[in-house]
This record gives structure tokens, C-alpha cells and sequence, in this order.
């Protein structure tokens, strides 16, 4: 029960970074530089004066989108190719099969890499690669799971007893492969955050002034010796929200 | 599977990534024409925008492109940078040792502690070993590799000193290569020690254990190969990841590798440069998984 309330309260600190920030996140404040940690900036201003906790509710709402977007992308896709693969079978099969693994075989970091470079970096650009280089992994899973229900006894006898095969679909097949595939997205979101803080790390022209957790890291760097706080904190923000995305779905860990 | 097969589906499968991925990088908004002007200055009239369209045969329809490409990646000529003026073959081949060797002692080392780490956590479950690489695995899923290098620099090279920043001689491959390997051993040592975990449920594991070796010796004598197959099937899915922390890792500690070029290279929207690139790291991915392949044989004659 208690990772259920973490990651509630970890969505709603997500969500509410995409309406409301105490401060502006880009706003300048030349003359608040490096306040260190305060009553009005409570985890302190970076070295132009902009307050870190407003960056890192924005930054959290971008990498909001980029975990909707990755899971929604893998996750419906990948479901339905494999669910194809399996339903259809012979050759049709084995052709689905085959491109999802040699997609598997080009690592989703240089895809991502590929495709920020051709559309520029953005949280929707990035989480469609990630989606795209997601769906090999869940596709292939959709159908061994497939494969796996379609053996059962129950699916003979809903054969004979003349289901459709829109029915067989809806009806026997989807309900039982479903849910395990829910918890494969969940467990997939915290490699989505990290793949994504990556991305916005190795920059790749993007503007590295947008408050992405990853390039206030890659910012925030040069200033080791005199301000460590400013990159400990969008780390941490990383930390956490991996640490609770995987904490919540730990238990559909087949 | 025979080896001849697998080099078959190797090259396909190459070729099939090639064709993709030029397809791509060709229909990318930016004109190279109209950024190679920029970049040299050359006059934006239009006989020089024709003469190098008919130089780099853009007018050419994009699969003669692509034949036209082909044949001059397999003889060696990778084309020129835009950024550079240097041909990306050289560049690349100039980078690529720092790139390389990153990414191979990373996973070498990560392969060499898995295997007692995976042992010792197997043959005491729930022991210092177990629990130590159970923590590790949730917590280098957790934590980026960059920002833990960065936290580490901060500790170990600005708070207590042991470390100099901004080395320039070979310590400064050292950090980077760990937290590489420190991912991948967390990921192999919990593989190696599920496969041993599995081994110990077998009967023959109980007949081992009859005529009377220890549970460490029995586990060690008759899991150790089948758990390094394991081990060998996990590495070629960990070589997609060792790519991808070296490059963050180039960009933190400014180790002038592959990625780094390829991050420069990207805002001069530099196709050569990124067509290359996709391609040496295919080749990367095929001949780790090749010669995982090749030990995984060796190991099981049941695949021969």
C-alpha cells in the first residue's frame, strides 16, 4: 500500500509541474544567483538566478510526457504485432517476428540518438524513438504470451464452439495477456526516464537551456566545485521516480 | 543454428538496418546542400547548389543513392565530414580505439566479478553476496551512470582528493570504465546466480550432493557451465547498453570517442558522420552477439 501512495504522490508532484511552478522556470534573477537553499527558494537558484525546484516540476512534467508517450507507443503497438504474430502464424508470422528482432538488435539509446538528430531533441520526439525502440521487446513478449494462451484447452473449446475470431480475440485471448503485459510497461517506464535524462544529457543540439532533468545535470556540472547541491537535486529527482516506478510494479514482476 | 546461417542473417540483417537508417538520415528537413554552403562559405548561386547536387548524386533517385553508397562504405570511402572536411573513415578510425577499449573493459571487467559475485550469492542465498547484488541491481537501475560519475567526481575528486579532475594520461578511462562495468555487473551476476539457483533444483545437482561434494563444490563443478551460458545470452543484450552509458560517459568525463563526434557533428546536421555511425555500432551488436554465439557453442555441443 505504501508504493501505492509514493507514486500517487509522486504523480501529483509530476502532474502539477505541468500547471504550476512556484517560480517562472526560466526566469532570470541575476541578482538571486546561487541563494543556496532558502525559505523562498527552497532547493536554491542555479547560477543565473533561476529557482531550481520550478525547473525540476517542469523538468518532471516533461519527462511525464516522455513515460505516457513511450508506454503508449511500445505498449499498443508491440501488443497488437504480437497478438498478430501469434493469431496469424506461418510465414506472416515469422516475418514479424524476424523484424522485431533485428530492431531489437540496434540499441534503443542510438535510435533515440538517430532520431533526435534528424527531428531535434523534445520530449515527444525522444519518447517516440523510445516508443518505436520499445516495440520489438513488447511484441516479441505479446507473443509468447499469445502463444502461451492459444495452446489452452479453453481456446479449443471456444473454437468449436464457433467464436469469431474478432470474439477469440477480444473476448479469450486479449484478457489473459493483457495484464502481464500492463506490468511490463510499468517496469519499461523507469528505463524510459533513465534512456530519456541520458538523451537530454549528451545534449544533441537540443537547447540546453530547457529544464529537461537530464541537461540541468549536463549544465550544472561545471559548477563541482562551488554549487554540487545544483546537480545532486535533478539526479535525486531521477533516482526517486525510477526507484518508485519500479518499486509500484515489483509485485506483476513475473 | 550453423555459423553460416548466422553470417547470413548477420549481413542481412545489416544490410536491412543500412537501407533503413540511410532512408531516414536521407529524408532529414535539412538540405546538405544548402548547409554545405553555409559551413564553406562557398556563393549560393545556383550553378554551385547543381554542381553539388550532381557531385553527391542527390538527383539521382534514393535507392541508386543508396547502391551508389553502399559500394563506397564496403571499399572504404565513408565520404567527408561536413564539419571537419576530413574523411569520416579516418575520423572515425582516429576515435574509435577510446570508444572501443571503453566499452570492452567495461564489459570484460563487469563479466570477470559477475561470475564469483553470481556464485557467492547462489551458493549462500540471502548471504552478504546475495543480498549485496540484489541491492546493487535496484540501485544501478535507479541511478544514472552520468550522474553517479558526477556525484563520485564531486566525493572522491573534490571533497577528499583522491582523485585528479580533468586527467589527461589513462586514469581518466579508469572512473568511466567502472561505472560502465558497474551496470552490467549487477544485471550479469543476478543472471548467473538465478541459472545456478536452477541448476541446485536439478536431480542430478542431488546425485552430486550423494556422493558427497559440498554444495559449494557440486554447484561449482556441474552449474559453472551452464550458468556462464546464461551469462554469455546476456551479454549480447548488455553490449546495447555498454554503447549506450560509454556515450554518456564520453560527454562527462570529455573522452574524445565516437559518440562525442557524433554529438558534435550533429548540429552541423552532418548525415556522413551519423550514417557511420549507425553502422559501426551495428557492427558492434553483430560481433558481440557473433562471438557470444561462438563461446555459447563452444560451451553447449548440443548446438553444433
Amino acid at each position: 500500500m505504501v508504493r501505492y501512495c509514493l507514486l500517487s504522490v509522486l504523480a501529483v508532484f509530476l502532474v502539477l509541474g505541468g500547471f504550476w511552478q512556484p517560480y517562472d522556470p526560466d526566469a532570470v534573477d541575476i541578482l538571486a544567483r546561487h541563494s543556496g537553499m532558502t525559505a523562498s527558494h527552497l532547493l536554491g537558484t542555479d547560477h543565473l538566478g533561476r529557482d531550481v525546484l520550478s525547473r525540476i516540476m517542469a523538468g518532471g512534467w516533461r519527462t511525464t510526457c516522455v513515460i505516457l508517450a513511450v508506454g503508449l507507443t511500445g505498449f499498443t503497438v508491440g501488443t497488437f504485432l504480437g497478438t498478430a504474430a501469434a493469431v496469424f502464424g506461418t510465414w506472416r508470422e515469422t516475418l514479424i517476428l524476424r523484424c522485431c528482432e533485428f530492431f531489437i538488435m540496434v540499441p534503443t539509446l542510438v535510435v533515440a540518438l538517430t532520431a533526435a538528430a534528424i527531428f531535434g531533441l523534445s520530449p515527444l520526439s525522444a519518447a517516440l524513438a523510445l516508443g518505436l525502440a520499445g516495440v520489438g521487446p513488447h511484441a516479441l513478449l505479446a507473443h509468447t504470451l499469445s502463444k502461451r494462451v492459444l495452446g489452452q484447452p479453453f481456446i479449443l473449446a471456444a473454437q468449436s464452439l464457433g467464436v469469431s475470431s474478432f470474439g477469440m480475440i477480444s473476448r479469450h485471448l486479449l484478457p489473459n495477456t493483457l495484464p502481464l503485459m500492463f506490468a511490463y510497461v510499468g517496469n519499461q517506464a523507469g528505463l524510459a526516464v533513465v534512456a530519456y535524462a541520458s538523451l537530454a544529457f549528451i545534449g544533441l543540439g537540443a537547447d540546453p537551456s530547457e529544464p529537461d532533468w537530464g541537461a540541468m545535470v549536463f549544465e550544472y556540472r561545471v559548477f563541482i566545485f562551488d554549487h554540487p547541491m545544483l546537480m545532486i537535486w535533478p539526479g535525486t529527482a531521477i533516482a526517486i521516480t525510477v526507484s518508485a516506478l519500479n518499486w509500484a510494479f515489483d509485485d506483476f514482476r513475473a | 543454428m550453423h555459423p553460416v546461417r548466422l553470417g547470413i542473417q548477420s549481413i542481412t540483417g545489416m544490410l536491412a538496418i543500412s537501407l533503413a537508417s540511410f532512408t531516414v538520415i536521407n529524408s532529414m528537413p535539412a538540405d546538405p546542400v544548402a548547409i554545405a554552403i553555409r559551413v564553406w562559405n562557398l556563393p549560393a548561386t545556383d550553378e554551385t547548389v547543381a554542381a553539388l547536387r550532381a557531385e553527391w548524386g542527390l538527383d539521382q533517385p534514393l535507392l541508386f543513392r543508396y547502391c551508389d553508397w553502399l559500394t563506397r562504405f564496403l571499399t572504404g570511402d565513408w565520404g567527408r565530414s561536413f564539419r571537419t572536411g576530413e574523411p569520416v573513415l579516418g575520423e572515425f578510425l582516429e576515435r574509435l580505439p577510446i570508444s572501443l577499449s571503453l566499452g570492452m573493459a567495461g564489459l570484460a571487467l563487469a563479466i570477470v566479478f559477475a561470475i564469483p559475485l553470481g556464485f557467492f550469492a547462489a551458493a549462500h542465498p540471502k548471504g552478504v553476496a546475495d543480498r549485496f547484488s540484489r541491492t546493487l541491481s535496484v540501485f544501478v537501475q535507479a541511478v544514472p551512470g552520468f550522474w553517479l560519475g558526477l556525484v563520485l567526481l564531486w566525493v572522491l575528486g573534490v571533497q577528499l582528493r583522491w582523485i585528479r579532475l580533468l586527467a589527461q594520461d589513462w586514469t581518466a578511462a579508469v572512473l568511466p570504465i567502472l561505472l560502465i562495468a558497474l551496470h552490467s555487473v549487477a544485471v550479469l551476476a543476478r543472471v548467473y546466480r538465478r541459472d545456478l539457483m536452477e541448476t541446485a533444483t536439478q536431480p542430478y545437482f542431488r546425485t552430486a550432493l550423494a556422493k558427497g561434494l559440498s554444495e559449494r563444490q557440486a554447484l561449482w563443478r556441474h552449474g559453472r557451465c551452464g550458468a556462464l551460458y546464461a551469462l554469455l545470452a546476456a551479454v549480447r543484450s548488455e553490449a546495447g547498453w555498454v554503447i549506450g552509458s560509454t556515450a554518456t560517459m564520453e560527454i562527462l568525463f570529455g573522452l574524445p570517442g565516437i559518440s562525442q563526434f557524433l554529438v558534435q557533428s550533429i548540429a552541423a546536421r552532418d548525415q556522413m558522420v551519423l550514417q557511420a555511425y549507425v553502422m559501426v555500432i551495428v557492427l558492434w551488436m553483430l560481433v558481440m552477439n557473433g562471438s557470444a554465439y561462438l563461446a555459447m557453442r563452444f560451451l553447449d555441443p548440443r548446438l553444433a
